[in-house]
C-alpha cells in the first residue's frame, strides 16, 4: 500500500490508498493519519481487507502504541469494517464515530477500544498540539456522518463528498477539475440522498479556509478545485435513485 | 486436511447441528412428562389393579425432567463452545493477519512496536483452545450422562411391560405409556449418536490440525 505525506509541519498527514495488492472486487478506498508527536489519529482505517497492509503502511511512520485514535466518519464496511482487527492490535484507543452508529459499530466486535460518540452537532479532539474538529456531514451519505477538519493545516477529510470510483493507479491529486467530475458524478448522485443535506454541508464548508479537500476514495482537491468542487457540488442534483413521478 | 478457517466453519457447523438434533429430543422428553402424569391418572382409577405401575411413573416423570435438563445444559454448552470458537477464529485470524504484516515489512522503522500486541493476540488464542478443549470434554460428560439416562428409560419400560400385565382391563394403557417411553428413549439415543457423529467430527479435525 502505498503511503503519502500531504501535510508536513509541526504534525503531519499521511495518505494510505492505492494497494496494488488489493482484490479487484473491492473499491478502492484512501485512508489517513495525523501524527502529532507521540499521539496518532487514524482516520476511517478501512475494510478487513485492507487491515494488513495498512497497518504495514502505517509502521513506517508510527509506532503501534502511538496510535490512540481511530475516527469512523460513519458505519459502512469500507469505512471500517476491520475494527475488530484494531481492538486486538490497539486495545486501549479510542475510537471517535457518530453516536447514531455505535451499537452498529460494535456488531465488527469491540472488546478493548473505547467508544467515543459524536453528539450531532460535531466536536473537537485535542492530539497533542494539534486541535482537530469533527464537522457534521449527516447524510452524505450515512444519516449519522462526520467530516474532520484541521484548521492548522488547512485540510478537510471529506469522507465520501468528493468521492471519485477510479483505478487503484489514478493520481493522487485531482489535476484537471472539469475532466474528474464524469468520475464522480454518479457517486454523488446516487450515493448522496438529500439536496438539503448537501447544501447546508456546502454553507458549513464554505466558511472553512481549506487547501486541501481529501475524500475516502478518489483523488484529493487542493487549492482552487476544492472551491470549484463546491460549486459544483451545489446545483448538482442528487438523490437521482428515486424517480419523478414518486 | 482442512485449512484452520475450514476447521473453524466445521465445527460451528457441528456445534449448530448437535443444538439441532436436540432440539426435537426437548419435545419427545415434554410428551414424555405428560404420558407420566396420564400413566398416573390411569394408574389411580386402576386402584389396586394399578399399584404395580404406581412407583414407575414416578421413574418415568423423573426420567422425563432428566432428559428435558440434560438437553438444556447440553445446548447451553453447545451455544458455549460455539461463541469460544467464534472468539478462537477472530484471535487466530488477527494473528494471522500482524503476521503478515510482520513478514511482510521488515523494514518499517516501527515494526517492532507490533510485539506486544502480537503477544496479547497469542495469550487470547492460546485461552481460547484451552476453554474450547474444557468445554468440549464437558459437553461430551453431558451428553454421556444422557446417554445413561436413556438406557435407564429402557429399562423401566421393559419392566413397565411386565408390570402392566397384571393391571387387567387397565393394562392395554398402561401398556402404551410403556412403548412411548420406550420410543422415546430409542428416539434420544439416536439423536444422541447423531449428535456424538457431530462432537467426534470436532475432535478428528481438531487432532488433525
Amino acid at each position: 500500500m502505498q503511503s503519502t505525506k500531504i501535510y508536513d509541519q509541526e504534525h503531519q498527514w499521511f495518505m494510505f490508498g492505492r494497494d496494488p495488492e488489493k482484490p479487484e472486487s473491492i473499491i478502492d478506498t484512501n485512508q489517513y493519519m495525523i501524527v502529532a508527536g507521540k499521539r496518532a489519529l487514524l482516520m476511517d482505517p478501512g475494510g478487513i481487507e485492507v487491515f494488513a497492509p495498512m497497518l504495514g503502511a502505517i509502521l513506517h511512520h508510527a509506532k503501534v502504541d502511538e496510535i490512540t485514535d481511530l475516527f469512523a466518519s460513519h458505519q459502512d464496511p469500507d469505512i471500517i469494517s476491520s475494527l475488530g482487527l484494531w481492538d486486538q492490535a490497539l486495545p486501549h484507543a479510542k475510537l471517535h464515530s457518530p453516536w447514531l452508529w455505535e451499537g452498529f459499530l460494535r456488531h465488527f466486535g469491540m472488546n478493548n477500544i473505547e467508544y467515543i460518540p459524536i453528539p450531532d452537532e460535531g466536536s473537537m479532539l485535542n492530539l497533542g498540539s494539534v486541535e482537530l474538529e469533527f464537522i457534521p456531514a449527516h447524510y452524505l451519505h450515512s444519516s449519522g456522518n462526520f467530516h474532520v477538519y484541521d484548521k492548522k493545516a488547512k485540510i478537510l477529510m471529506s469522507g465520501d463528498v468528493g468521492a471519485a470510483l477510479e483505478a487503484t493507479d489514478s493520481p493522487l491529486f485531482v489535476e484537471d477539475f472539469d475532466e474528474h467530475v464524469p468520475k464522480m458524478k454518479m457517486f454523488h448522485q446516487r450515493w448522496m440522498p438529500s439536496n438539503r443535506a448537501k447544501n447546508d454541508w456546502v454553507k458549513r464548508a464554505r466558511e472553512l479556509d481549506i487547501e486541501y479537500m481529501a475524500p475516502q476514495h478518489g483523488r484529493i482537491f487542493k487549492g482552487d478545485d476544492v472551491g470549484k468542487f463546491l460549486d459544483w457540488f451545489e446545483v448538482l442534483e442528487v438523490g437521482l435513485a428515486i424517480s419523478e413521478d414518486e | 486436511m482442512p485449512s484452520n478457517s475450514e476447521y473453524q466453519e466445521n465445527k460451528l457447523v457441528a456445534l449448530a447441528s448437535i443444538a439441532a438434533e436436540l432440539q426435537m429430543v426437548m419435545s419427545v422428553a415434554w410428551g414424555v412428562s405428560l404420558a407420566a402424569k396420564n400413566a398416573k391418572v390411569i394408574s389411580a382409577q386402576a386402584g389396586d389393579k394399578g399399584l404395580g405401575f404406581q412407583p414407575i411413573t414416578e421413574f418415568i416423570d423423573e426420567i422425563s425432567r432428566q432428559a428435558m435438563t440434560g438437553v438444556e445444559d447440553i445446548n447451553r454448552e453447545a451455544l458455549r463452545l460455539s461463541k469460544i470458537t467464534v472468539n478462537e477464529q477472530r484471535s487466530a485470524d488477527a494473528f494471522r493477519r500482524f503476521d503478515l504484516v510482520r513478514k511482510k515489512n521488515t523494514d518499517a522503522q516501527y515494526i517492532k512496536s507490533m510485539q506486544s500486541a502480537m503477544e496479547q493476540v497469542e495469550n487470547t488464542l492460546f485461552k481460547n483452545t484451552q476453554e474450547f478443549k474444557k468445554s468440549l470434554s464437558d459437553l461430551s460428560l453431558q451428553m454421556e450422562a444422557m446417554k445413561q439416562c436413556m438406557l435407564s428409560a429402557r429399562a423401566i419400560a421393559s419392566v413397565s411391560r411386565i408390570v402392566t400385565s397384571n393391571a387387567q382391563e387397565y393394562s392395554d394403557k398402561l401398556k402404551v405409556v410403556a412403548d412411548d417411553l420406550d420410543q422415546a428413549a430409542i428416539y434420544i439415543k439416536d439423536k444422541l449418536l447423531d449428535s456424538y457423529t457431530h462432537l467426534n467430527n470436532v475432535n478428528v479435525q481438531g487432532r488433525l490440525n
